[in-house]
């Protein structure tokens, strides 16, 4: 049963390879992405050296009146792996996908005589809407700390910056702190910084693929992955790709109705509004007369 | 089966609020009242942002009212003049209202704001109804026949200037008190998403002695315009009302109203009184309870207000 199935594997990431090889032109933008990411390693271009290239299955996702949150998929190859098999744990590999960077105020209550009551806030200039993260075994296990740092892996690295209001005002670090577990936990609750230890699979000796949820939920906006190839702790390679999320058809046409002509739009929800009592009212009348 | 709510920014069940709005519909045709004290909390405690929750149930009221007020219209039961006075206080008390909730969910407040403005009129007037109620039902079964409120002792409100004469209310009283009374309401509208008919019924009944027949028609003259607006200025200000949300609710609301009436007949005026109040306090405990209990979780997040 195990054989079979890894023989299919096999097979799929041979189909992978082969889909990442001919289709050319979707794949572009990815492979310009890598090599942004890692200039100097293009210049040592040296057989032997891994890189990795990245895609996703659908580069744009769009928000109708039918969303109710998706999958894509994040897949890769490693270039010249030197890894045996999909089995053998040579290399981590971890998929960060991020939403949009927004400004966010985060509030703490304290009992006031007696009433629980919003006393302190801090804000925030800007933190990821959406953040998810999945990786080959969990993130604390395949790199140190001050490696984590360096690259924003994991949800104790997630990029929050305070604004700068509020460290002028004099926050403790003990506090910000507390914050910054604070928005991590009520993000995890509405499912929105989601974490995989073992999402992503590698099917061969150089193709890997994660799983990424995106709920229904996720603000819309610009979504961006990123994905580190790992060996003994270091960060061989790094690449980036995006999906657009976008409002589309009735949704986008109600969101730009409302927020580019508020007027307008008011005015038509109040006539709604009206037809909706008049034609209710009459309906009714009619209905009852009988 | 799902649907993407384009303001709220989520996914909801069309079901859960078709029905949200039928069984308001239903208690509020059952006991004639706007229904937006009982909506607005269960939107919010629905996951629906409370801003969002208090501009989307405006425009409901408008189409739960409209139909109501054109009938009372027919009926020569609307006092225009009275009711211009009262739309002329409502629309500026509703602008403030509207500019009230902007500062609050910029403070990070309009939340507790909005449970302690609902917690104090819900059980003032909960308490008040049951008060009332209970005794008319003692009364009633003790054999004392229920008498009415004799009306027409001057008060103080007739010492004010500005008079004028109000022919179908039979009234020659200032104008000043009818604007205040439109203010507030309006104000009330603007900040807590109900149609304040709880009060400026009341209002009218025991401040201004507006006739009985009159003041049903022209309360909801008066919140039909005023919520009209409302719901413009929570649109233009907070973008904050929610077409679909509202479009759900109002469907579901005026099926909900039919029904509601039908049963509502078979009821009492003091039974009806007693139950509603009965309900009444039960959403001001709710409501209350929030506030005073540790909540398990301290921290809220909410994203900028009207970031634009």
């Amino acid at each position: 049963m195990r054989q079979l199935h890894n023989a299919m594997r096999a097979a799929l990431a041979a189909a992978a390879v082969m889909f990442a090889a001919t289709s050319g032109a979707p794949a572009q933008p990815a492979r310009g992405a890598a090599a942004e990411a890692a200039p100097k390693e293009d210049a040592v271009a040296v057989a032997g050296k891994e890189r990795i290239e990245v895609d996703v299955s659908s580069r744009s996702v769009a928000v109708t009146s039918s969303f109710n949150g998706t999958e894509i998929i994040v897949f890769g190859t490693v270039e010249n792996s030197q890894q045996a098999s999909a089995e053998s744990g040579f290399y981590d590999v971890v998929v960060i996908v991020e939403g949009t960077l927004s400004p966010i105020v985060a509030r703490k209550k304290s009992n006031v005589g007696g009433l629980w009551v919003n006393t302190s806030s801090i804000r925030f200039a800007s933190l990821p809407t959406y953040y998810a993260i999945a990786s080959t075994r969990p993130v604390d296990e395949l790199a140190e700390p001050d490696v984590r740092d360096a690259h924003a892996i994991g949800f104790s690295h997630v990029p929050m910056n305070i604004a700068s209001k509020a460290l002028a005002s004099g926050i403790s670090a003990e506090e910000a702190q507390n914050f910054r577990d604070a928005i991590v936990r009520l993000k995890r609750k509405e499912g929105l910084y989601v974490s995989s230890d073992y999402g992503v699979a590698f099917i061969g000796r150089s193709l890997f693929r994660a799983t990424i949820e995106l709920p229904a939920n996720v603000p819309v906006g610009p979504v961006k992955a990123r994905v580190y190839l790992i060996r003994n702790g270091a960060v061989l390679s790094e690449a980036t790709t995006s999906v657009s999320l976008s409002r589309q058809g009735f949704e986008l046409l109600m969101y730009n109705f409302a927020h580019r002509q508020p007027l307008l739009y008011g005015l038509f929800c109040v006539s709604l509004a009206v037809g909706a009592g008049l034609l209710a009212s009459t309906l009714f009348r009619k209905a009852g007369a009988h | 089966m799902n649907f993407y709510l384009p303001i709220a920014e989520m996914s909801v069940n069309i079901f859960v609020f078709l029905g949200m709005g039928a069984a308001v519909g239903f208690l509020s045709g059952m006991f004639g009242v706007g229904g937006g004290f009982l909506m607005t909390p269960l939107l919010i405690f629905s996951g629906i942002p409370s801003a969002v929750a208090v501009g989307t149930e405006a425009a409901q009221i408008v189409a739960s009212s409209v139909s109501g007020a054109i009938a009372q219209y027919r009926r020569k039961n609307v006092d225009i003049k009275l009711g211009v006075l009262l739309l002329a206080g409502g629309i500026v008390g509703s602008y403030l209202g509207v500019e009230v909730v902007k500062i609050l969910r910029r403070m990070g407040q309009f939340d507790l704001v909005l449970s302690l403005a609902y917690v104090s009129f819900l059980g003032g007037i909960g308490t008040l109804m049951l008060i009332e109620s209970l005794n008319t039902i003692r009364k009633s079964r003790s054999g004392v026949a229920v008498s009415s409120r004799k009306p027409g002792q001057h008060s103080w409100i007739h010492g004010l200037p500005f008079k004028m004469r109000f022919h179908r209310s039979k009234l020659y009283i200032s104008a000043i008190p009818p604007i205040v009374i439109g203010a507030f309401v309006g104000f009330l509208g603007g900040v807590m998403g109900v149609g304040g008919g709880f009060i400026m019924i009341p209002a009218m009944i025991y401040l201004l002695r507006v006739p009985t027949n009159v003041v049903v028609g022209t309360s909801l003259f008066q919140i039909t315009f005023v919520t009209a607006v409302t719901t413009v200025l929570h649109a233009t200000q907070n973008y904050t009302v929610d077409i679909v949300l509202a479009l759900l609710l109002m469907i579901g609301g005026v099926i909900g109203a039919q029904f509601g009436t039908v049963a509502g007949e078979k009821l009492k005026g003091e039974q009806l009184r007693f139950l509603l109040a009965a309900l009444v306090l039960l959403v001001c405990l709710r409501l209350g309870w929030d506030l005073v209990v540790r909540p398990n979780e301290l921290y809220s997040l909410s994203s900028l207000a009207g970031g634009h």
